[in-house]
């Protein structure tokens, strides 16, 4: 109880502190809407052209984009302390060794040390694209539906947060960011914000089989749009989103804690 | 001059001590531009072509928007502002040549090495996945090289214009985000120009940031005839002289309102 007390003080410290510099906050929030707000617009304006990619409409690819970013924003929020990039500076500025000789644990210090408020702006273009998609589209609302929808949204910021943990445990060896890593970060996000019936076979088959994104988003999807599946699936494939997210995030805390036991200081 | 092309030789040197991280960053356009080749044959989805388009330039599209990314850098760069704000702009003012020349150089021998190394890099590695196209007339190659040359200055008086807000505001970074933002997406980098509805096209045109990507890409996929081509550089010209002009006036009276904190 103590440490949830001490994680929201740390949250509040920080807000507050962000939130000296009025203006820069605002401009953060509302450049953060447009720079990826634009990937949507785009989709949204050359649909007036083409109307449907591969049989979804704007309203639909609306849902994915919608998810997607919301979750994405929300993770990138919340585990900006793990962000590889971020994590990388701490390393090797010898910042990582304060946190490992404070008596506080350090999964509480990392998620404590960055709240990043200024991703709200990535939230609320996710949130209005969503809500665009539930305007174009008249989804079926049934009690299960509603229940899980929260549950997809929490699986995939999870997941999300799985990709930048286990990012953050590879700079332990490698001390620099390593840029393949931001194809499963940013490039997963921007992946699942479209329908899979886009991507060439062995694409997917890695999106189904290897990083199993496929189910995160897109078999969600087809379950609250009532859109048949084309790759014949088992029916319970829409629902394997809150197991997925699970076992990303063990097994992406185990491998941080396999990397803190072999860290070397940089010495600096 | 002799000044100038001294800046860009030292700018070429210390971007060549990074040749390893320029080999990663191709890992990551190289997944971008298969993203979005997907997303634009998907598109078109056997439309035939769209406004000359086919799903083949469409590919290449994508190939070279990406193969581009670090000489033009489209997403936009903020090296000025920092350097106003650390107060080392003093020691740039102290140099023998204009503050806009000087950032010129080191931004040309970035440049220059970032076409060779990621951006030839990058068409090699997409042609493993789908066949990149070279423009077949010679003429083409011709007019390619003024239309690459012009984007490059185009779009480094952009930035440095951007840029310049740190001389004004402590919150230039917000503002540059906002405005290299908006410079992508109507460039034709996120989406060619000629999918969006024509209106919106037309709209885009009445900017000059089709001048920074859209124009050497259309060129080098052959989708202008002569005339057009002509065209184009006459506008990457004209934009090239009104946005350089724009970004001297406004440097001039930031220098003049320039206070240097320690530094």
């Amino acid at each position: 109880m103590n440490q949830v007390r001490l994680l929201f003080k740390m949250w509040s410290i920080q807000v507050r502190s962000q939130m000296q510099y009025r203006f820069s906050f605002w401009m953060d929030i509302l450049s953060t809407m447009v720079l990826n707000g634009s990937y949507f617009l785009a989709i949204a304006l050359v649909l007036e052209r083409f109307e449907n990619i591969t049989g979804w409409t704007l309203g639909e690819v609306a849902f994915l984009a919608g998810m997607s970013e919301l979750a994405f924003g929300t993770m990138d929020m919340l585990f900006s302390g793990y962000d590889p990039d971020q994590f990388s500076i701490l390393v090797r500025l010898g910042r990582l060794d304060q946190y490992l000789v404070r008596p506080v644990n350090i999964n509480l210090q990392l998620f404590g040390s960055k709240f990043m408020l200024r991703r709200l702006g990535r939230m609320f273009e996710g949130a209005a694209i969503l809500v665009i998609s539930f305007a174009l589209t008249s989804i079926h609302w049934t009690l299960w539906k509603v229940i899980y929808l929260p549950i997809v949204f929490l699986s995939l910021v999870l997941s999300f947060g799985s990709l930048f943990v286990a990012g953050a445990t590879l700079i332990f060896w490698t001390v620099q960011p390593i840029e393949a890593v931001n194809i499963l970060t940013y490039g997963g996000n921007e992946t699942i914000t479209y329908p899979m019936t886009i991507y060439p076979d062995w694409l997917r088959k890695i999106l189904t089989y290897v990083i199993p994104f496929i189910f995160l988003n897109y078999y969600p999807a087809l379950y609250f749009l009532d859109k048949p599946d084309p790759f014949g699936m088992p029916s319970f494939a829409p629902f394997l989103a809150p197991a997925i997210a699970v076992i990303m995030l063990f097994l992406s805390f185990r491998f941080w804690n396999f990397g803190l036991t072999h860290y070397s200081s940089t010495g600096s | 001059m002799r000044a100038f092309w001294q800046v860009v030789k030292i700018a070429i040197r210390q971007q060549l001590t990074y040749r390893t991280a320029i080999v990663a960053g191709l890992v990551t356009n190289l997944f971008f531009g298969l993203l979005r080749a997907a997303l634009y044959i998907a598109l078109m989805d056997n439309q035939g072509t769209v406004n000359q388009m086919t799903a083949n330039s469409a590919v290449n599209y994508a190939a070279l928007t990406q193969a581009l990314i670090s000489f033009l850098t489209v997403f936009g760069s903020f090296d000025l502002m920092k350097e106003v704000y650390s107060g080392g702009i003093g020691s740039d003012l102290l140099k023998p040549m204009s503050l806009y020349r000087y950032w010129m150089g080191k931004d040309l021998g970035k440049s220059l090495i970032n076409l060779l190394l990621r951006g030839v890099l990058l068409l090699i590695a997409f042609n493993i996945f789908y066949p990149v196209e070279l423009p077949t007339r010679v003429d083409l190659w011709l007019l390619l090289i003024p239309a690459l040359i012009l984007a490059w200055l185009n779009s480094f008086a952009w930035r440095f214009l951007v840029n310049l807000a740190s001389f004004w505001t402590p919150d230039a970074i917000g503002i540059g985000r906002l405005a290299f933002g908006v410079s992508q997406f109507l460039s034709g980098f996120i989406m060619p120009l000629r999918f969006f509805p024509d209106w919106f096209h037309q709209l885009t045109l009445l900017t000059p940031f089709p001048s920074m990507v859209n124009a050497p890409v259309e060129i080098y996929l052959g989708l202008l005839d002569l005339p057009q081509i002509l065209q184009v550089l006459g506008l990457q010209l004209a934009w090239f002289i009104g946005l350089t002009a724009l970004a001297h006036f406004v440097m001039r009276r930031g220098i003049r309102r320039l206070v240097v904190q320690g530094g």
